[in-house]
């Protein structure tokens, strides 16, 4: 486990924001608790700035005149502002079977689940239109992106429940016909795939000019694999088993996976996707911190 | 390092069981359900590895379990402990064998471990070594001084049994405290051999032993006992057509965890078998058998009771020696002829006594002849005058001789016409009775609760004496030498003794006819009038047997007989232990008899041709309770006086099996095996806890 990048932020322990239930309370508590840690911090304020005056024209709200103007120079002006909610920020969420492991009292899902919360939730606070969509082998479920779907969302991650196995490259080449709109995509998953499927589905969204982050999510025990004594491990999506003694599996198993995420890292770079590989014993405001931090260097490219 | 049982050494064969184990790995039944097996399926699957024996920690702590387990069962033990060798090279040593010879003892084999555990330690002895034997029971005995001499040490030990004493500690340990004492050499040691007997110590500090004293001691004792001892024997004497019978009750004890059935008792009358019966006795439990009544012949009649053979025989024969006349002999006079009975109370109230029971004969003063005092205990001068003349003067004769004369002074007791010889026998009596009618009766107002006749009322409500009225009495004077055993409220004497010559006088100032009192209608009267009559009788409890270790105090046992030249101490005895030893006793220092012996003394004047005197004598029972204090317990006493750096204490057995119950390394064994589980669980659980099993 890392340490806690912000220091005063650790009660965003997954397992006991897992026990609320509630996503919107846990996401609204988490988004408030983070930014109150975030207070003093100068790369946040993203405010609605004002733009420019433009000249009244019939049919404009009288409601934006601006009559302190119109005092000086005897003229209706209108004011306008930078533009407010002019991002689609959606998550893609992996709820296949795989996805419901986990070795403590959270599994992937839910720590997927209350992480997409708590993003979804601060994207609406800073009047982006958020939208989800669930997928395993298929696309499950699809909220479009709005800036009052929020409750949408939470409701449909409230609900996702994990079936079937997933299949990456198949629902995403389907998913790069839904998005009209330039958007931030975030997918979350355990990409039990091959790195270079993974990157082709991530191309055929990146190619429309998506801004594409991932989050890997992997338990403990999928990255230690701390198992002891002869046995059979059986695969979660398939059923196929085969008889493992895990002592002597460990340090290859490990050296696989490890080569694994930093195969995918390397991929996503090169593509210049964003993305982070989370534990899920770790603290939630770690992948907040990571999320922020990309949307703070997003505001200033803009 | 040897073992009791080392055939358990077979159970090292279940170390196959956690190597095989170790060996193998057993596929778990439960399925670990993982995410993707897509890296898994990818490594090779290496069976070779199964040979490879896992947890090196967890299999040590169960190989380690087994064999401290088949260790325990094997019973191990040392030898010889190192410190009990005999140590050459710190100087010569004062050994002293304290060897116990009650009669314990003589339980099972205990005797001939004692005397081999001494030959051992006399064996032990180096060159410059000395060494007394002491030998002791109820008292303690040196049976050599001490000696460098093996052969005399040896020979002092042939010929030795276990006595009919019961133990005691601390004769034994005084008498090796004085040879040490006196000791010059630089080490001073005690080999204590016993099988160390509750009862032998009070828990009270033993005698100091000299500083720098190491203490051995030798326990014989067994770890189960079993025993069953007569502990008494009880007599109900009755008279069936002027013939004593006795019917012999005997106590039973079983001091053992079994109960015994069919365990045959007999009793013996004078060397025959009289009445064999069977008992079941539970076990640690206590039961009577009932014998037959039987008439006593004449003369003293030795008794056995006997029961079957067990570990422990000497506390299998109860002895015991009775003989008839046990019934006091009254004669009532009950005034003059035509005169009203008056002696009916008193009648009825002896009758009923049976310890002892009184043979009452009631006549009236002109019928009492001479030969009516003869062989009479006791003569009961009721409400009635004195006899006059021959026979005024022969009852005279008979209290000087050791007879026994109680007066009722009532209405018909006319003081004025007693004879010329009434002053010697009576105090002055006025003639007129006080009469406490009008304040309804006077009480007892003292009470001398010392004497023998009112020693049993002093305890707490144990007899009523403020109950009686006495509503007349008679004022009597008495004259010096005499006791006033009890007064009225108003100073006036109740009860006055006299003594005249062997015998005594005991007068009591109002009746006994619940006329001039209600003293007969009171509870009190029964045992008052038993107590008053046997100790005018001048009755003694004769006691059918004796304890070892008691003294027989041979004028209280000769006093009937006793005669001028026996009163100035010259009388000389003959003394026959039960063994035939014969001890002749003579001169003042020589008026008792140590009994140190089961079974029947027969004790005789010297010279003497008659009967002799039986003294029955059996072993203290206390003894018979073989419980064991623990012999540290008892040397720690010593230690605790002789100073902290005067004693090590060593334990020594002399049998493999008394060696290894003293040593008990299987307890320690066992909590090792218990530790070495527990530890065994705790990593299992841990080993196990290591596997994460997916929701």
């Amino acid at each position: 486990m890392t340490s806690n990048p912000l220091p005063g932020l650790q009660f965003l322990d997954p397992a006991v924001l897992a026990r609320i239930g509630n996503l919107e309370l846990v996401a609204r508590t988490v988004v408030e608790g983070f930014l109150g840690g975030l207070h003093r911090s100068p790369h946040l304020g993203t405010s609605i700035d004002f733009a420019e005056h433009r000249a009244y024209m019939p049919g404009d709200d009288i409601r934006r005149i601006d009559w302190r103007l119109y005092g000086r120079v005897d003229r209706y002006y209108i004011k306008e502002y930078e533009a407010d909610t002019n991002t689609n920020f959606n998550v893609l969420l992996d709820v296949s079977k795989s996805m419901s492991f986990g070795s403590a009292a959270v599994t992937k899902l839910d720590y997927a689940r209350t992480l997409a919360a708590c993003l979804s939730y601060f994207a609406n606070q800073q009047r982006d239109r958020v939208g989800l969509i669930t997928w395993d082998e298929d696309i499950v479920e699809i909220v479009p992106p709005s800036a009052k779907h929020l409750p949408n969302v939470l409701h449909a991650l409230a609900r996702a429940t994990p079936q079937g196995p997933g299949n990456i490259e198949r629902v995403f080449r389907k998913l790069a016909e839904q998005f009209k709109r330039r958007s931030m995509l975030l997918v979350i998953s355990d990409f039990y795939e091959d790195p270079a499927k993974i990157l082709d589905a991530f191309a055929q969204l990146r190619g429309r000019g998506n801004d594409l982050m991932a989050m890997h999510l992997l338990d403990t025990a999928e990255l230690e694999f701390p198992y002891d004594g002869a046995t059979s491990f059986e695969d979660i999506e398939t059923g196929e088993r085969i008889p493992v003694i895990p002592e002597y599996l460990r340090d290859q198993y490990r050296t696989m996976i490890r080569a694994h995420t930093e195969r995918i890292e390397k991929l996503c770079g090169d593509q210049g996707v964003d993305y982070w590989m989370f534990n899920t014993s770790m603290p939630l405001d770690y992948a907040l911190f990571a999320f922020l931090s990309r949307r703070q260097f997003l505001t200033r490219v803009r | 390092m040897s073992f009791l049982a080392p055939l358990f050494f077979a159970g090292l064969v279940a170390l196959a069981v956690p190597i095989l184990v170790h060996l193998t790995h057993k596929e778990r039944k439960d399925v670990v359900v993982f995410p993707s097996l897509m890296f898994l399926s990818r490594i090779p699957y290496q069976a070779v590895r199964k040979q490879r024996i896992r947890h090196w920690l967890l299999f040590a702590l169960r190989c380690l379990a087994l064999i401290f387990l088949a260790l325990a069962f094997a019973r191990p033990f040392l030898d010889r402990p190192a410190a009990a060798a005999p140590v050459r090279s710190l100087g010569a040593r004062e050994l002293v064998i304290l060897l116990d010879r009650s009669y314990s003892m003589d339980y099972g084999d205990r005797w001939s471990r004692a005397v081999a555990a001494a030959k051992r330690a006399i064996a032990g002895l180096g060159g410059s070594d000395r060494a007394s034997l002491v030998t002791f029971d109820l008292t303690a005995t040196a049976a050599t001084e001490p000696t460098g001499d093996k052969g005399v040490l040896t020979a002092a030990l042939t010929g030795l049994k276990p006595g009919a004493g019961a133990t005691r500690y601390e004769p034994a340990f005084k008498l090796a405290q004085r040879i040490l004492a006196d000791s010059r050499l630089p080490r001073r040691e005690v080999l204590l051999i016993s099988d160390f007997q509750r009862v032998g110590w009070d828990g009270r500090d033993s005698p100091s032993l000299p500083a720098g004293t190491t203490v051995n001691q030798v326990d014989l004792a067994d770890p189960k006992t079993s025993n069953v001892a007569v502990t008494g024997v009880d007599f109900r004497r009755d008279y069936a057509a002027d013939r004593e019978r006795v019917a012999i009750t005997a106590r039973l004890v079983n001091r053992s965890a079994d109960a015994r059935a069919g365990h045959s008792v007999t009793l013996e009358l004078n060397g025959r078998a009289v009445e064999t019966k069977q008992v079941n006795i539970a076990a640690n439990a206590a039961a009577t058998v009932d014998f037959a009544a039987v008439p006593l012949p004449a003369g003293t009649t030795r008794g056995v009771v006997r029961l079957g053979d067990d570990a422990l025989p000497r506390d299998n024969s109860f002895y015991f020696a009775i003989s008839r006349g046990q019934a006091l002999s009254v004669l009532v006079i009950d005034g003059r002829e035509g005169a009203a009975p008056r002696s009916l109370y008193l009648e009825r109230a002896l009758e009923i006594g049976d310890q002892p029971s009184f043979r009452v004969t009631t006549k009236r003063l002109g019928s009492v002849t001479a030969s009516d005092f003869a062989g009479r205990s006791l003569v009961l001068l009721n409400d009635s005058d004195l006899p006059g003349g021959d026979l005024g003067r022969r009852l005279v004769e008979y209290v000087q001789n050791g007879g026994g004369l109680l007066v009722a002074l009532g209405d018909r007791a006319a003081p004025r016409d007693r004879p010329a010889y009434a002053s010697e026998l009576l105090p002055a009596t006025a003639d007129a009775p006080i009469d406490r009618t009008a304040d309804r009766g006077g009480t007892l107002g003292y009470i001398d609760r010392s004497h023998p006749i009112f020693e049993v009322f002093s305890a707490p409500r144990s007899g009523d004496f403020s109950t009686p009225r006495f509503f007349r009495y008679r004022s009597i004077t008495p004259a010096p030498g005499d006791q006033q055993l009890a007064r009225f409220d108003d100073g006036h004497i109740a009860l006055l003794e006299r003594k005249v010559g062997r015998g005594r006088v005991l007068v009591w100032s109002s009746s006994v006819d619940g006329i001039w009192n209600d003293l007969p209608l009171q509870p009190v009267f029964l045992p008052v009038a038993h107590q008053i009559a046997k100790y005018a009788a001048a009755y003694a409890d004769e006691r059918p047997w004796s304890i070892v270790g008691q003294v027989a105090n041979l004028p209280s046992i000769f006093r009937d007989s006793i005669g001028a030249g026996d009163a100035a101490g010259n009388a000389e005895y003959v003394a026959v232990a039960p063994s035939g030893q014969r001890t002749r006793l003579e001169g003042q220092d020589r008026r008792s008899v140590e009994l140190r012996e089961q079974g029947f003394y027969e004790l005789q004047r010297a010279g003497s041709r008659g009967e002799p005197r039986v003294v029955a004598v059996n072993v203290d029972l206390a003894e018979s309770d073989l419980t064991a204090v623990e012999p540290q317990l008892l040397t720690g006493a010593m230690i605790a006086r002789a100073g902290a750096d005067s004693l090590s204490s060593v334990v020594e057995a002399s049998t493999p099996v008394e060696l290894e119950r003293r040593q008990g390394f299987w307890w320690y064994l066992l909590a090792a095996v218990l530790l070495l589980l527990v530890g065994e669980t705790l990593l299992s659980n841990q080993l196990s806890r290591r596997i994460a099993v997916p929701r």
